[in-house]
């Protein structure tokens, strides 16, 4: 159905992707009339290996650096320093190289021409990668087929729904048949139909052996599709491991979640003073609250929890193994380390 | 076809697309050239000799750069707010390329202008249109379209390196109109004026076009203004090469290539 | 909304008129710029002519101190409409429209800094002409000329609050900003006579206080005192009140709209 090489042509590494130190700066200037500067360390230190065929995760909380981190791997920013290569090229000498050979998926609301349709938009794309004329056509029409675009396709694409502007980015990620794709956040702001649909077409590229290296800050996406996660907060990476490897870092706890009425940020404090947790959640709602308490004594802890919550109402106690989610809280919020 | 025609004409045709998505945007950008052809076609009323031709080029070579200044200068901010800067440098095309063929197309939409005022003039003011050398005549407007449009690159990435850059948009469309002779004579202007004058590419253009439209044979004088135009033009690729390059390190450099 | 569109009408058009304001020595700039860029092409058309035998060369003066008083539109008309449609993109507009000061005074008020910007760029435009084209102010009634500024400035000003009423309507006001003050150029007698228009469209010169404006003023120049151009001055004066009252309408209509529709634009 969908033609691409499953074939990796390789350059002279045998690691897809291999990144040292990259560190990125902003200088930021604000202001008018009076203008102030301020530096911005959007990632500090990241260093990992990628290999081929491997689909990838880059996890972490917003703001923590996943997106610069692909921009630099995508040539579409300039480390301050540190180096990378891309299929043993360099990403600050071998710029065209690299771009001829990647696809990349921004994905949201712009980064489309929206006043024309899916069809133009592909064919421009094709003609700026270099896509052969004679294999164009056959792929425009493949890729917004494979995507359920194509009844769409002579469409302007400003008339279509989110989550079709969304596959329309990952076709356009795909049509210079890129060895690696890089894809920021795919799934975001997605139906959870087409977001699940969405992670099935990843699987599927995946497993014609592309390459890919995603970025998401849904946990139980990196859990479902990649090989290995590097958890990254902050501009470093905390960890970096599969994700059952992930999950031994919470292996010795167990999950408290307690669902309630009338908890506040005080109680939430009181319990972070109570030694046995080692880490504590709160999503506090106007209807509902509910905490996630990370401890290696779980029942132990549900005295503790009565004491602090002994003027709120509380609903539902449950005692869990911990997920994927629960060890990439614990590494995002510092407790581990 | 070379990959980099190729851009350019995708570039070329992209642009078209939003043309005829929403064509009533040249109206703005030729305004002031269309004013001003109808009040030079009035004033040249009076006036006996072959000026109401005078005008109408003078109008349609005005048209274009009204155009592009506005069009092309804005280029690379338009495709920033798309948010689909970063898509098109992300590819291994030029973006040089790829702006050179939004920029040939909005000169070419300037030249609308042109049409309008072919049509006021002869049916309002009664001006005869025969040109005398249609071959030469097309010749020379394609040229000066391209001389136009290479200017308008350097503008493009003006605006992108200087703050400052856009807002003297504004003032640079007058002044353009004047230096380049498009409705009289450089011989008119004081001589101070003349060296920038004559680094103009469309100020040998419009010249050209003239002789053009005046004579039947091909003279000296035609191939020197087509020769320096080129050469011109040629200079100003050179040098939006240069600051193209300049563009794409600062804003890969300050992660600029979206919007902040 | 198109994206297209708030585009071109936030970052190109609204650079004309409110960017400048931002930095004071680029606002000057333009402005000495821009006066001379229109003024000079004009004269130099007119130098054609004249070279040619086809005119004297009174045409220089009066090109010069036509195109001269026509700067004051760019600031007055455009810089109104600038305000009033830029209340609508800010979303301010809904806010100002549900205070209970009085509309007219607030506007009036707010277009009154254009005014005098406006007056500053015919002052400068002057000063060209007089340096620059050889224009000769030996025998200007003063008083006489500046009244007459005054009064165009301000009449145009209420003009422009005609058009920008006329502009709520429409998503793009600035495009109607743009088109006007170059529409000046034709019909107000700033490079010709308005007689040498095709008879049809001389009656449309009569709307704009602008074509009094430049007349009065060109008499001023040549020595008119203020009670001779006094019925001049005078039937600028209704022709701007007219539209300033015209204007005052169509907001209030534009207000009803909104209000009983919710939206802010009939288009």
């Amino acid at each position: 159905m969908l033609e691409l090489s499953s074939q990796n042509v390789q350059a002279s590494s045998d690691k897809a992707i291999v990144v040292e130190h990259l560190c990125k700066v902003f200088n930021v200037t604000k202001g008018v009339l009076r203008r102030t500067k301020t530096q911005v360390v959007a990632v500090k230190d990241v260093s990992f290996e990628i290999d081929y065929g491997e689909l990838f995760g880059l996890v972490g909380p917003n703001g923590a650096g996943k997106t610069t981190t692909i921009k630099m791997l995508t040539t579409m920013l300039i480390p301050t320093s540190g180096t990378a290569t891309v299929l043993g090229y360099d990403i600050q000498k071998d710029v065209k190289k690299i771009r001829e050979r990647i696809g990349i998926v921004l994905g949201g609301e712009r980064g489309l021409y929206t006043r024309v349709n899916a069809i133009d938009n592909l064919r421009y794309f094709a003609d700026l990668y270099g896509v052969p004329v004679n294999t164009q056509e056959k792929r425009v029409k493949e890729l917004l087929q494979f995507m359920g675009l194509w009844d769409r396709a002579q469409d302007r694409v400003e008339t279509y729904s989110k989550g079709m502007k969304q596959r329309l980015h990952l076709a356009r990620g795909l049509i210079n048949d890129p060895q690696i794709v890089f894809m920021d956040e795919p799934t975001i702001g997605l139906d959870p139909e087409i977001a699940k649909e969405t992670r099935n077409m990843i699987k599927e590229l995946a497993e014609k052996g592309k390459t890919i290296l995603l970025t998401t800050h849904y946990m139980f996406e990196a859990d479902e599709l990649c090989k290995r996660v590097a958890i990254i907060r902050n501009g470093e990476i905390v960890a970096l491991d599969t994700p059952s490897g992930l999950k031994k870092y919470v292996k010795d706890t167990s999950v408290v979640e307690i669902e309630g009425f009338g908890i506040t940020e005080k109680e939430v404090a009181k319990f972070k003073e109570v030694p046995e947790v080692l880490s504590i959640s709160a999503d506090l709602s106007e209807n509902k609250q509910v905490l996630k308490i990370q401890t290696p004594k779980g029942s132990e802890i549900i005295s503790d929890a009565q004491d602090i919550l002994k003027n709120s109402r509380i609903y539902d106690l449950k005692v869990k193994e911990p997920t994927l989610e629960d060890a990439y809280l614990r590494l995002v919020e510092g407790s581990v380390k | 076809m070379p990959q980099t025609l190729r851009v350019i004409y995708s570039a070329f045709r992209m642009a078209m697309l939003h043309w005829i998505a929403d064509p009533q945007w040249v109206i703005p950008n030729v305004i002031a050239p269309f004013v001003f052809t109808f009040v030079a076609l009035t004033l040249f009323k009076e006036a006996s000799g072959p000026f109401g031709l005078y005008a109408v080029l003078g109008g349609g070579m005005m048209g274009m750069w009204g155009n592009t200044l506005y069009s092309s200068g804005f280029a690379i901010e338009f495709e920033k707010w798309q948010g689909t800067l970063e898509e098109v440098v992300a590819t291994p095309s030029n973006l040089l390329h790829v702006i050179a063929g939004r920029s040939v197309s909005n000169a070419l939409f300037g030249l609308t202008n042109m049409v309008a005022i072919l049509l006021i003039a002869s049916l309002v003011f009664k001006v005869p249109l025969g040109v005398a050398n249609p071959i030469l005549f097309a010749l020379s407007i394609v040229l000066t379209l391209l001389s136009v449009s290479a200017l308008g690159l350097i503008f493009a990435s003006a605006f992108v390196l200087s703050r400052y850059a856009q807002v003297f948009t504004n003032g640079l469309e007058f002044p353009i109109y004047v230096i380049s002779g498009s409705m009289f004579p450089i011989a008119l202007l004081p001589f101070w004026i003349h060296p920038a004058s004559y680094l103009l590419g469309p100020t040998w253009g419009i010249e050209a076009i003239r002789i053009a439209a005046a004579q039947e044979s091909v003279s000296v004088t035609f191939c020197l203004n087509v020769g320096v135009m080129l050469l011109i033009t040629l200079a100003y690729v050179i040098i939006a090469a240069f600051l193209f390059k300049k563009v794409e390190t600062k804003s890969r450099r300050d992660g600029t290539l979206v919007q902040a | 909304m198109s994206l297209l569109r708030i585009f071109f009408s936030s970052a190109v058009f609204s650079f004309k008129a409110q960017f400048s304001w931002l930095y004071p020595p680029m606002w000057l700039a333009m402005k000495l710029v821009m006066s001379l860029s229109q003024m000079s092409f004009f004269v130099f058309v007119g130098q054609f002519l004249i070279t040619t035998g086809s005119a004297d060369t009174n045409l220089i003066a009066y090109i010069a101190i036509g195109n001269a008083v026509q700067t004051l539109a760019w600031n007055t008309v455009f810089s109104v409409i600038n305000i009033t449609s830029h209340d609508k993109w800010d979303g301010t507009l809904p806010l100002v429209l549900a205070t209970p000061a009085h509309r007219l005074p607030l506007f009036i008020g707010r277009a009154m800094l254009h005014v005098l910007d406006g007056m500053m760029s015919v002052a400068i435009s002057f000063v060209y002409a007089i340096f620059l084209f050889g224009v000769n102010f030996g025998n200007t009634d003063a008083l006489a000329l500046i009244v007459t500024v005054f009064l165009t400035a301000f009449t145009m000003a209420g003009f422009g609050l005609l058009i920008g009423g006329f502009s709520f309507y429409f998503r793009n006001p600035l495009v109607f900003a743009n088109i006007f003050t170059f529409i000046l150029l034709i019909f107000c007698g700033v490079n010709f006579p308005v007689q040498q228009l095709p008879q049809p469209l001389q009656v449309v010169s009569y709307i704009f206080p602008l074509t009094y404006g430049v007349d009065a003023a060109r008499r001023a120049i040549e020595g008119a005192t203020l009670t001779d151009i006094a019925p001049l001055l005078g039937q600028m004066l209704i022709v701007g009140f007219i539209a300033i009252i015209l204007g005052y309408i169509l907001f209030r209509s534009f207000e009803n709209m909104t209000r009983k529709t919710g939206q802010l634009e009939a288009v």
